[in-house]
């Protein structure tokens, strides 16, 4: 059962068209995100959710009831900005407070209230400070208890993380699914950061210019990307210039090397000009199993990233990089020496563009 | 760093002009206050200052000209703080134009606006084209003088209270703190008054004590409209005394200085809390 629904929703500013046809339906307590690059429309869509935008066409309904039309403060919806947003002549709980303030709650629902919220952030010892002297971090916190306070139907999040450095940047996104979860509040949350997205959503909607590209469950956009944009968005991976040697069996041909995919290709021809995509970690050295693609390389570069070590091979003339799990007893090859790689068929994936 | 080090830091010309731009602006002053205190023969003394706080007129002009000051800065925050917002949040295209009105009391001179004014509303004004009469003329009752000269004095404080204003809206995030009161459920009227308002107060303060100054000491629109307004007192002061103009010029050098230090006090605090407290 649907709680929020988006149906059909398209905005322009005069010409251009910002966000089309989206639609999208989700359940109460669901935490979703939108992620895509810079410009593609998250903000903008999330702004319709919060009534600082209308759509063009298209409605918006939030629990039964049609809110496309109605002015920001008619919603009862959280919002969460990138800049904290937080009223600089106001305390932390003046902050905190301010929301039920103005719907003249009564003196002690509000301090209760308030102290509630302070406690769920663990800010007790700044209840009388003021924003500008508070870290960032407990800074979009009370913006978080804030917009909490109000019993919001829907809590919006835009780029809440991006102002942070790495490490707060990390701790407080698991702190806001901790809270969403406890709460079970319902969430959409906007990111450009992949890593981000992926670790904190229930589903998320990959969006490129203006267009939902796929919406999935994170192990679902990670592993089935649908298109090519949400390959390349989502993880990184490896793409190379390949044609469709028999259509039926799914053999392709790169660069003169002969791969096997188990996508399904038969609605191509052969001789088709298409594109391969495989994950690095895909990949592994060969070992004595059978596998679907054995293929002959020359190693050509080895990078040490920590956890992880991405090797670039040449197959053929084609370049790919294969990353493996670091360990100390790794054994890595010699740069320049040739060597054998291999993949399941299931790896090679040949996308929509 | 302490002060002892951070004055010898200055280098030598630096106080030599400092000193030379100061005792250009102190020893008039200085002649001002000594000329102020010799009312009596012989005597330095409090003789001048006594009498012209002591002439009836004097208070009751100065009251009236401080009640019209604080008049004027009520209309011009009430006018000037919305158009500022308006305009940030929604009409960024209509700042130059406005920008440029707000200059106009600088281009036009005071004589030609209160002459503009006595022409337009000393005869009634009708709906167009009719004889329904809206408004009496306005120079002929008490209020309506008022009412005018208010009106004027808000169209010469305008170039003040804006820029500062707009200023001080630009060091807040006008929009997002806008919008975050909204999705709060916060009316317009709240957003001005709980989060506008308060986040420019250090501007508000500038402003409000610059139209202060311009309107306690105003004679051009005062004497024609002929109000009993300080600035005419202290002109019609000039022409026949000596010393008493010297002590009020004095005192009033006093009062500036002290709202000055005021507005420091306010707008260094503020400059720390980045407008907290
Ligand atoms: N008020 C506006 N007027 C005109 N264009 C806008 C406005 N707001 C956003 N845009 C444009 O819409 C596009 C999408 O913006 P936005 O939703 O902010 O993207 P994102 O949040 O994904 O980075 C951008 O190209 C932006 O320039
Ligand atoms: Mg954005």
């Amino acid at each position: 059962m649907s709680y929020l629904t988006l149906s059909k929703i398209t905005k322009q500013f005069g010409d251009t068209v910002v966000v089309d046809d989206f639609t999208l339906e989700i359940a109460k307590g669901e935490f979703v995100s939108f992620l895509g690059p810079s410009g593609c429309g998250k903000t903008t869509t999330l702004r319709m959710v919060a009534g600082f935008e209308i759509p063009t066409s298209g409605k918006i309904i939030l629990d039964g009831a049609d809110i496309t039309d109605k002015a920001p403060n008619q919603r009862n919806v959280g919002m969460i900005f990138q800049s904290y947003a937080l009223f600089p002549n106001m305390t932390v709980a003046q902050n905190i407070g301010f929301g039920l303030n103005v719907r003249k709650e009564a003196k002690e629902t509000i301090k209760q209230r308030v102290d509630e919220m302070i406690a769920l952030i663990n800010l007790e010892k700044h209840a009388n400070k003021y924003p500008y002297q508070l870290s960032g971090g407990q800074q979009q916190r009370v913006s978080l208890a804030r917009a909490l306070a109000i019993h919001p139907q829907v809590l919006l999040l835009d780029e809440p993380l991006s102002a942070l450095d790495a490490k707060i940047r990390v701790s407080l996104r698991s702190e806001i699914r901790a809270i969403q979860k406890k709460l079970g509040i319902t969430a959409i949350f906007v990111t450009h950061d992949q890593e981000e997205a992926l670790s904190i959503s229930d589903r998320i909607v990959v969006m490129n210019a203006g267009l939902m590209e796929q919406v999935g469950t994170p192990f679902e956009i990670y592993n089935f990307p649908q298109t090519q944009f949400v390959a390349n968005f989502v993880g990184s991976l490896n793409t190379a210039k390949a044609e469709v040697s028999d259509p039926a069996t799914g053999l392709l041909n790169v660069d003169g090397i002969q791969f096997i995919t188990a996508t399904d290709i038969k609605s191509r021809k052969k001789g088709d000009a298409i594109r391969v995509s495989i994950r690095p970690e895909r990949f592994s050295f060969a070992d004595n199993q059978k596998k679907d693609n054995v293929l002959d390389c020359t190693v050509e570069n080895i990078t040490f990233l920590g956890s992880v070590v991405r090797i670039q091979v040449k197959i053929g003339e084609a370049k790919f990089n294969m990353d493996t799990f670091n360990n100390p007893f790794l054994e890595l090859p010699k740069i320049g020496s040739k060597e054998q790689v291999t993949c399941s068929k299931e790896a090679v994936l040949v996308l929509d563009e | 760093m302490n002060l002892m080090s951070r004055i010898r830091r200055i280098p030598f010309w630096s106080w030599v002009w400092f000193l030379l731009g100061a005792l250009y602006f102190l020893l008039p002053l200085y002649a001002t206050l000594n000329f102020s205190l010799r009312m009596e023969r012989d005597v330095i003394g409090f003789k001048a200052y006594i009498r012209a706080f002591e002439d009836p007129d004097f208070l009751k002009t100065f009251l009236y000209s401080n009640m019209l000051a604080l008049l004027t800065i009520i209309a011009s925050i009430i006018l000037i703080v919305p158009t500022a917002y308006w305009i940030r949040l929604r009409l960024p295209e209509a700042r130059r134009i406005v920008e440029f009105i707000t200059l106009l009391p600088f281009v036009v001179p005071a004589i030609i606006l209160v002459f503009g004014l006595i022409r337009i509303y000393s005869s009634p004004v009708n709906i167009p084209f009719t004889e329904i009469r809206i408004l009496q003329p306005l120079t002929t009752f008490e209020v309506g003088t008022d009412i005018l000269i208010i009106a004027g004095y808000v169209v010469l404080g305008l170039p003040y209270m804006y820029r500062s204003v707009d200023t001080g809206m630009r060091t807040v995030d006008v929009r997002t703190l806008t919008e975050a009161a909204q999705s709060l459920g916060a009316s317009w009227f709240t957003i001005i008054v709980r989060i506008i308002l308060p986040n420019i107060r250090a501007a508000l303060l500038s402003g409000a004590l610059l139209t202060f100054a311009i309107v306690v000491g105003e004679v051009t629109l005062a004497s024609f409209l002929g109000v009993p307004a300080f600035g005419p007192y202290l002109f019609l002061l000039g022409q026949h005394r000596a010393y008493e103009p010297a002590a009020l010029s004095f005192a009033s050098f006093l009062l500036t200085w002290l709202a000055m230090g005021l507005l420091q006090l306010v707008s260094g605090e503020q400059g720390q809390a980045a407008g907290a407290h």
